[in-house]
């Protein structure tokens, strides 16, 4: 059962499509694994639903109707259908796969000291990367700019504020004594990430979200 | 349009390519489609054209629309947040799929789940739909837009207690009406 979840204002940020590639990596590989935070994003992209049909019209031009018609000609009256193909056994979640091309066993480790290895999976605005750690060992992530956000894949960690097992999320900033520790018993890899943009410090996001209960 | 007839006109285009559905979805949400792209910064040209592009996206992703998973508007919603992402901002946005091996699905009977999504879903729908227009704007900048107060007080050439007022008065409205 995962008790670690983002932040309800997260969640509405990313249903409003104001977050980087790097946090929508790191919050849909949370949600492939949250039934919880999947029906929080539900109530939030209700609410883009509900602005958006509540929006003021602007009378589109004259000629769009009519070339839509024309492609809709062009297209016949086929629509695509769900031909969609899923690979099997695989315990790597579908948005991280994708990042990785191929799956966590896979991925080619950089060791940077004894027991601690990374491998970057996106260099964008924000940055995420894959970081493993040997058990029992101190997870050094890098200074905190920004946000700092962790999702566990394998293995778990503790530090100051409680303890991370596969699906947890975490949101450290500088104001948190964020020190993890890798659990004893086996390797622990978690995907971070970093946000210096704080895109989702939208105070009135952040009132919206605890509203309708993200 | 309600809620139920939009759904159905998906439904029809993804079942017989129903041509008269699409017109009605068109003069339904293509204009607010318009809005929803000006409000994320875009020339009336380009809103246009991704108007359109949505539009197109929706006749063709129809067979992929579930009632059960989501209303027509919101559905809509996605798509041209999807759109302007990949069109405009040249970003991704990776998102879940339930098809996914790795998909931990809900434990809950999914007819349940689905239930209570609805009901929710309905709830938003009259909350938003009720707010007086200066409060609902303020929440669509904010939300489509991700601007914040100053910025929004500045858009609307109000001041900045206003916009506080306004989201205060729209929050107190909606903890009213929402359901526990």
């Amino acid at each position: 059962m995962i008790a670690h979840h983002p932040r309800g204002d997260m969640l509405l940020a990313y249903a409003a499509g104001n977050v980087s590639a790097a946090v929508a990596l790191i919050l849909a590989t949370h949600l492939t694994l949250c039934p919880r935070c999947r029906a929080s994003l539900s109530r939030a992209e209700a609410i883009g639903g509900a602005l958006l049909e509540n929006l003021r019209p602007t009378p589109v031009s004259a000629g769009v109707f009519d070339r839509l018609d024309h492609q809709l000609k062009r297209a016949g009256l086929a629509v695509e259908t769900d031909s969609h193909q899923s690979v099997r056994n695989e315990a790597t979640p579908a948005p991280l796969r994708f990042y990785l091309n191929g799956t966590l066993d896979q991925v080619r480790w950089i060791s940077i000291a004894p027991g601690l290895a990374y491998r970057p999976v996106i260099a964008d605005r924000s940055g995420a990367r894959l970081v493993r750690s040997g058990p029992g060992r101190g997870i050094a992530t890098h200074t905190h700019r920004g946000e700092e956000f962790s999702l566990v894949l394998a293995g778990g960690y503790t530090d100051s504020s409680g303890h991370y097992l596969p699906g947890d999320f975490q949101a450290a900033d500088r104001s948190l004594t964020h020190r993890p520790i890798a659990d004893d018993d086996a390797d622990c890899v978690i995907l971070t990430v970093t946000d210096a943009s704080l895109s989702f410090s939208n105070p009135i996001a952040g009132l919206i979200a605890k509203l309708i209960g993200c | 349009m309600d809620t139920s007839t939009a759904n159905a006109s998906i439904v029809a285009i993804a079942t017989h390519g129903d041509r008269s559905a699409f017109e009605n979805l068109f003069r339904q949400f293509a204009p607010r489609l318009k809005t929803y792209f000006l409000r994320c910064g875009v020339s009336q040209s380009v809103a246009d054209d991704l108007a359109q592009e949505a539009m197109l996206i929706l006749w063709r992703k129809a067979a992929l629309f579930d009632p059960c998973k989501a209303s027509a508007a919101t559905w809509i919603f996605t798509i041209a947040r999807n759109l302007f992402i990949d069109a405009i901002r040249h970003d991704r946005r990776p998102s879940f799929d339930p098809l996914d091996p790795a998909f931990v699905p809900d434990v809950e009977p999914s007819v349940e789940s689905e239930l209570i999504r609805a009901q929710s879903e309905a709830q938003i729908r009259e909350i938003v739909k009720s707010l007086p227009a200066g409060q609902r704007e303020i929440l669509q900048l904010s939300f489509f837009a991700n601007q914040s107060h100053s910025l929004i007080a500045k858009r609307l050439d109000v001041p900045i207690g206003t916009v506080k007022s306004r989201v205060r008065l729209a929050l107190r409205r909606m903890r009213g009406r929402l359901k526990p």
